[in-house]
Parts: structure tokens; C-alpha cells; sequence
């Protein structure tokens, strides 16, 4: 989808400002990514001549559209700020270049990273979940996903100047500020009382496990939030819902049901044996299942809370997506689950 | 869940000011633009099934009358009205409770509050389960 011609000059204009030496600056191969429900994603190649040389180098734009999913809970500016302290660690992550917070020039913040060859196959779509299964049989991508998870889990969080995530106290104090956090915007969203979820909340809140240790949480790892490329993990991006926190729930979020449909493979990608094995080996780090099974009934509170979210969106006539509007049907869908896993 | 009638109306809303303004083919723009005529006759045709509404105010009020009989459940105090309102403020006050009515009080009680739980959501899974996309 081509993007209307005013926002790609705005844009051109922008970059001209930013690469001052670049001429005949020009614009090219633009997309208007469909996917992201919080942000606009716009993806383009720039291409100029600079002290006699043709450049040619590819970008990637996240704006805030206002009324995306996650407003409160998902800043650009956080996201820029990560991923301008990752660039120093091992991890895969694109390069932050530009952070703008004048609406004046999109019409809302919005920032420029490096655009990172490689696909994202949707692990949802029959295509998809073909091309994960026979990357499993190849082998080469599934550890290239663990040792990815591992560089992220290993980082020297404090180093890197992370602490502006802001750091839980010792204890469960990880596992309550996520629920405290999931709860605001429930109780922000949320149209007619939900009794399950609040047995479901209560539950949460009584049985909050202690972290084994604090590290660097993705928040939501998974095949569809990975740029492959050459059967590889060429970036981690959707950088939205990063925390100081207990690498468990990461671990979690992949060993969960949530995020593999019916395939018997983790995330779509992985043997679990082998996840479990080599994760433990890169990382040093004994995985507590009886946590990872408290982290999987938070991520299904966590998933009625967006649903609760993209749908009053919609019923309130603020954002229009029918993506939104289907949440909708989610919600007893999610608590269902949640409930089985409760024991009723 | 959002109520019928709103969801189509801002379905009908997307169509015509979102949808169908961006389709450039003259006749997919027209079907864009008439589905939205044609859901606005659907609005008029459409009610909220008053049946799921009734099991599950049968539901809280057996739930509401078990607690009032249970004595483990006496220090929750009766609640303004059988209304799931009333019901999320009963869960907040169980747990709250939960170290003054001892563990064995508190499992009698939150066993029958789980037993209606998944009686409403059974209701509600009458709409929203096993759709096809």
C-alpha cells in the first residue's frame, strides 16, 4: 500500500535535514506495513549521492497514530531508547537513528531505525507456519531463536543503562508490578464488570512467584516478532513491552500454548526438549515450570486486558480497524482458557 | 462483549468512511457501501439474545443465595444487588478475607463463586466460541 504523497515528502524532507550531505535524496520501494496495532509502520529505501558515491540504505519508521492499541503502555520514545542501548550488546536489534516528538512534522512522535533485510513470516498464516516447520527440520533457525532469547537474558542490563525501565524490588515484586500495570488498562477499558477476570486477577495477586533472578524481558519473544534471514534471527524487534523483570516470563510466553496454535512445536519453530536443554545451557538458568505455568494464566489476563483495549476502541468510534472490532469475541474466548487453567 | 447494535454501527461507520473511500475498483467500492447500507438494515433486525441475559441472571442469584447459606461465607457480607457488579466486588472481598476465614472457609467459598464463574462464561462462549474467521 503506497502511502499518500504528502507524508512520503514530509518525510523526505525530514531526512534531508538529518543527512545534510546526501544529494538528489529520493524515496523508494515504500510500504505501509499492515501489521503493528499500536504504531504506523512505514518501510522505504533512501537513496542519494554523497561526495561523488550512490547510497542506498533502507529505513523503517514507527509513528504514533494517536489511537493505536497500547497508547498508554507502549511509548516510542521508550522503544527508541532500548534500542539505542542495545546497539553496544550482542543482541539482534536494528539501529535507532532519528527520535522526534514534534506532531508538527507527522502529525505525532515517530522515530527512524535501520531497516534489517530478512522476512517475518507470520506464524498464524499456512505459509507461515510451513516455513517455520521446515526450518525446523533444518535446524539452523530454532537455535539461532534460543541463542537470540539467551543474548537478551545474559545482557548486562545495568551496563547497557537500562535501569530506566525501572527496576522491581527483590521478591514478587516483578511478577505484582505486571499485573499492577495490566490492570490499569483494564480498569481503563474494561465496559461492563468481568467477574472472571477479576477471580482471575485475585489469583494472580495471591500467588505472585519470586524471580530467580532480574534480567532483560522481551516481553512478548516469539516467531512473528523476528526478522529471519538466511534461516537465521536477524533482529528481535516490537519493542513494546520490554521489562526489568524475571527472564521466566519470557520463557513462558514460549513454552505457552498462546503462541503455537496446533502446532507441536514451540512458537511454531522449536522441539520444547531442545528448547528447554540448550536455553538452560546458554544461559545457566534452571527453567521453574510451576512458574512458567503462574506466567502463562498472566499472559491470558494480559491478552483480555489488549482485547478489552482494541475493542473499546473500536465501540467508542476511535479507531476504526475491524481487526479491533473482532477482539471483541476474544475476551470470553481468553478467560476461558484461563479459567480451565485455574481448574473450572 | 460490546452490544450488537454498537458493533454494527461502528462496523457501518469503518465501511463507509474508512473502506470504502479507499477502494479505487468502482465495483468493490459500491459493495463496500452497500454492505454497510445492508448492516444498517440488519441493525434493525437484530436483538440481544434475551436468553443468555436470563441463565445468567440465574446463575448470580443461585450463586448469591448458596453464599448467604454458607457459613464459611457470613463475614462477606450480603451484596447490594445480583449483578456482576456485585460479584467482582465479592471476589476482591474473599481474597481480602481470605486469612480471617481461614484457607478451608475461603476454598468452600471460592469453589461455589468458580461453579457460577463458569456458568456465566459458558454464556457468553454461547456467542463467542468456535467462530470461524
Amino acid at each position: 500500500m503506497a502511502a499518500d504523497k504528502s507524508v512520503q515528502e514530509k518525510i523526505r524532507d525530514y531526512l534531508k535535514g538529518k543527512i545534510p550531505a546526501a544529494r538528489d535524496l529520493e524515496l523508494t520501494d515504500w510500504v505501509h506495513s499492515p501489521g503493528g496495532w499500536s504504531h504506523e509502520i512505514h518501510i522505504f529505501y533512501g537513496n542519494w549521492h554523497e561526495n561523488g558515491r550512490t547510497m542506498r540504505l533502507g529505513f523503517c519508521l514507527r509513528k504514533d497514530p494517536g489511537v493505536g492499541l497500547l497508547r498508554e503502555l507502549s511509548s516510542l520514545r521508550e522503544h527508541y531508547d532500548v534500542l539505542k542501548a542495545l546497539e553496544a550488546t550482542p543482541a539482534p536489534t536494528p539501529k535507532a537513528y532519528w527520535y522526534e516528538e514534534d506532531p508538527s512534522l507527522l502529525g505525532g512522535p515517530f522515530f527512524v531505525m535501520e531497516k534489517i533485510e530478512g522476512d517475518v513470516p507470520n506464524p498464524w498464516s499456512r505459509a507461515g507456519k510451513q516455513f517455520y516447520a521446515e526450518a525446523a527440520k533444518r535446524g539452523k533457525l530454532p537455535k539461532s531463536f534460543i541463542e537470540a532469547l539467551a543474548s537478551l537474558h545474559n545482557l548486562d542490563w545495568k551496563a547497557a543503562g537500562l535501569h530506566f525501565l525501572g527496576v522491581p524490588r527483590p521478591g514478587n515484586d516483578f511478577a505484582l508490578r505486571e499485573i499492577a500495570k495490566w490492570e490499569r488498562l483494564i480498569d481503563e477499558s474494561a465496559r461492563k464488570p468481568e467477574p472472571v477476570l477479576t477471580e482471575l486477577l485475585m489469583w494472580l495477586k495471591a500467588n505472585a512467584p519470586v524471580a530467580q533472578r532480574l534480567a532483560f524481558v522481551h516481553g512478548a519473544y516469539r516467531t512473528g516478532n523476528l526478522i529471519v534471514n538466511n534461516d537465521a534471527i536477524a533482529a528481535i524487534i516490537d519493542w513494546e513491552l520490554q521489562v526489568i523483570g524475571d527472564p521466566m516470563y519470557d520463557v513462558a510466553y514460549v513454552l505457552s500454548d498462546l503462541n503455537r496454535e496446533s502446532s507441536p512445536l514451540l512458537s511454531c519453530l522449536v522441539e520444547r526438549d531442545f528448547f528447554i536443554d540448550y536455553y538452560q545451557q546458554l544461559t545457566g538458568l534452571t527453567i521453574d515450570f510451576e512458574v512458567c505455568r503462574y506466567y502463562d494464566i498472566l499472559y491470558m489476563m494480559r491478552s483480555t486486558a489488549f482485547w478489552l483495549s482494541a475493542s473499546g476502541l473500536f465501540a467508542d468510534g476511535r479507531n476504526k480497524d475491524l481487526r479491533l472490532a473482532r477482539t471483541t469475541y476474544s475476551v470470553p474466548v481468553v478467560l476461558d482458557m484461563a479459567a480451565k487453567a485455574l481448574g473450572f | 462483549m460490546i452490544p450488537a447494535k454498537q458493533l454494527i454501527a461502528e462496523v457501518v461507520s469503518s465501511l463507509r468512511n474508512v473502506i470504502a473511500p479507499a477502494v479505487t475498483e468502482p465495483f468493490q467500492k459500491s459493495q463496500a457501501y452497500m454492505a454497510a447500507v445492508v448492516l444498517e438494515f440488519v441493525a434493525r433486525q437484530v436483538d440481544e439474545r434475551a436468553d443468555i441475559a436470563k441463565e445468567k441472571q440465574a446463575a448470580l442469584h443461585a450463586l448469591f443465595h448458596d453464599l448467604m447459606r454458607l457459613p464459611e461465607a457470613k463475614s462477606l457480607g450480603a451484596p447490594n444487588a445480583e449483578t456482576e457488579a456485585a460479584l467482582c466486588e465479592l471476589i476482591e472481598r474473599l481474597y481480602q478475607n481470605r486469612q480471617a476465614m481461614g484457607e478451608e472457609a475461603f476454598g468452600i467459598a471460592n469453589r461455589r463463586i468458580r461453579q457460577a464463574l463458569r456458568q456465566l462464561l459458558d454464556q457468553e462462549l454461547k456467542i463467542a466460541g468456535k467462530a470461524e474467521d
